[in-house]
């Protein structure tokens, strides 16, 4: 039994070693040293000096350190929406929908497409010159140009938002939900059906008590998006702006540490961010550890 | 009972309503690329929304030859090819480890995975970069792949996970009967056994890596060696790029996915909930 285990321990670590190795490497080494890189004045390039905690006083003073607090809030105020819509599309589409299948192929397209095509087509698209401002002026806006909401700082986070967080999101999320929706034991609708319940009832009181999991596992993927997965399609779309209106604190990291050279105040920025994600990843490992358990 | 069928119709009715709006938004914004590749760019500048009065390939002649959208294409294969190799076996050796096998020190690492597969690129890309040319590998393909690799295996590896954890452990009991090291247990038993999952595996991997934008703008600086979506996402901000010649671009660079898609969409698209479903 002993020599069993000490056999297993060791095949273990063989076959985990590439894995652990190259995140060391290339995950574990960036993310940590990114720690000791945020107190240091450092351009990418010679020996970063030692500054104590100058790059953090910067930074709670940095307009756009509070402008990107700012859009990250407005991003996460369109994940209810963002996870509702898809939930409710996908009770309906639950007890059968004709036409579907045609729909799941056009709605999942965008995760096909991927974020940097949908940013670059949509930006042309949106643009001041471009076929949305064509198309309103022949059908007699006026001053159709004015319209671009590219350009405006409240319009494009919120276009940003929406394209991103519901938009982007509602094909897997459908999938994702009448997958989980399928696993649950059509027995309780039945007794549900003899008790009289209604369609309203039968969602609040069956529906999302069994699928609750996925509801919170979606929700958190959510957060993972907005925080860690945004850079190609602000960097496609708006390029951060206008002004600062649509930098997050990812997009942020890059503009300081690749157009800037401020490597040393970026990894200030990366610490914050770090911060973030840190929590977020607890939360899902939480909701993994207690899904097994189930 | 007629009550609940008009209610019925009603919901469906908005159902159908909101499932269109939502489509509306993506069709048209394919097709407007199609429409746009196909016209010439001065076409483009007065007809903007309506169908080409002239239809040309010269936009998709120009970009392959003149822009070296063939070269980006054929880096974009050679990169997802080698990495897939690489990415397939790190993660399946390591879904099969977390999966079924049990030492101590298994759950700390099954964690720790966990935990660094969520940092955004940006927070590590500054000192990716410093590593990377430290190694001498800047502008290299093979940079690129490890970087790629060690960022996308981690959920490659808890989808192998999930899946194997569900696998009987006798099956390994009875190889390792039979004497099969570990790694004839898992080329002989264990990757066969998982075809379904690993063909979700290679597709969520391969998009991933096909549409990664940071590291491969960071680490392939040499124009030649790019990939599509880098070639795209730094096309766009050129001076005087016509739209139609962008438009061009962009559907050469969604081509392959798109077609895999076409062929494989009810494969791909269960497949995208496996390994984090549960009810």
């Amino acid at each position: 039994m002993k020599t069993k285990l000490k056999q297993e321990a060791k095949d273990g670590w063989i076959l985990l070693s590439p894995l652990l190795l190259l995140t060391f490497i290339f995950l574990l080494y960036p993310v940590v040293s990114n720690f000791y890189f945020s107190l240091t004045k450092w351009k990418g390039v010679g020996k970063p000096v030692f500054i104590g905690f100058e790059n953090y006083k910067t930074l709670f003073k940095d307009e756009r350190f509070y402008r990107s607090l700012k859009n990250l809030g407005v991003l996460v105020l369109y994940i209810p929406l963002g996870v509702l819509t898809p939930l409710v599309i996908a009770n309906t589409l639950r007890k059968g929908f004709r036409g579907w299948k045609l729909y799941r192929v056009l709605l999942y397209l965008p995760n096909i497409l991927g974020p940097v095509i949908l940013g670059t087509i949509f930006s042309v698209i949106l643009s001041q010159i471009g076929p949305v401002t064509d198309l309103l002026t022949k059908l007699g806006v006026k001053n159709a140009q004015e319209i671009y909401i590219l350009g405006k700082s409240a319009s494009a986070i919120n276009s940003l938002a929406f394209i991103f967080v519901i938009w982007m999101r509602v094909g897997f999320g459908c999938i994702y939900f009448l997958s989980a929706m399928s696993s649950i034991d059509a027995s309780l609708y039945d007794a549900a059906k003899i008790d009289g319940t209604n369609a309203w009832q039968d969602f609040i009181h069956i529906t999302l008590p069994s699928i609750r999991f996925s509801i919170e596992f979606f929700t958190v993927l959510a957060f993972i998006e907005v925080f860690a997965r945004m850079y190609g399609i602000i960097f496609t779309l708006t390029g951060g702006g206008p002004g600062y209106a649509t930098y997050t604190l990812e997009y942020g990291v890059y503009m300081i540490s690749f157009s800037a050279y401020q490597k040393g105040y970026a990894s200030a920025w990366s610490v914050i961010l770090f911060f973030f994600c840190a929590a977020i990843a607890l939360i899902q490992i939480r909701l993994i550890k207690k899904g097994e358990n189930n | 009972m007629n009550k609940y069928k008009v209610r019925r119709y009603i919901t469906n009715f908005i159902t159908l309503i909101i499932l269109s709006l939502f489509s509306l938004v993506i069709v048209y914004p394919v097709y407007f690329a199609v429409i746009s590749s196909i016209k010439a760019p001065a076409e483009y500048v007065v007809n903007k929304t309506g169908l080409p009065q002239n239809p040309t390939l010269d936009n998709f002649a120009k970009v392959l030859t003149q822009m070296s959208m063939f070269k980006f294409m054929l880096n974009t294969f050679i990169l997802v090819g080698f990495s897939m190799v690489l990415y397939f076996l790190v993660c399946t050796a390591a879904g099969f480890t977390f999966g079924k096998l049990r030492f101590k020190g298994r759950l700390t690492a099954f964690t720790f995975i966990l935990f660094i597969q969520i940092f955004p690129q940006m927070v590590i890309a500054g000192q990716i970069y410093q590593l990377i040319s430290k190694m001498g590998l800047l502008n290299t393909h093979l940079g690129l792949i490890l970087v790629w690799v060690a960022y996308f295996a981690p959920f490659g590896t808890y989808i192998m996970t999930t899946y194997y954890s569900t696998i009987p452990k006798s099956l390994i009991e009875s190889a390792r009967i039979d004497g099969a090291g570990v790694i004839q247990q898992l080329f002989k038993i264990m990757i066969p056994i998982a075809k379904p999952m690993i063909g979700t595996l290679l597709i969520i991997g391969a998009l991933a890596m096909w549409h990664e934008l940071p590291f491969s703008m960071l680490i392939l600086q040499r124009l030649q060696l790019r990939t599509l979506t880098l070639g795209i996402a730094l096309m766009q901000g050129e001076y005087g790029l016509p739209i139609p010649v962008l438009a061009a671009a962009i559907l050469v660079t969604v081509g392959f996915p798109l077609l895999l898609y076409i062929i494989f969409q009810n494969y791909i698209t269960m497949g995208s909930v496996a390994g984090s479903v549960k009810g």
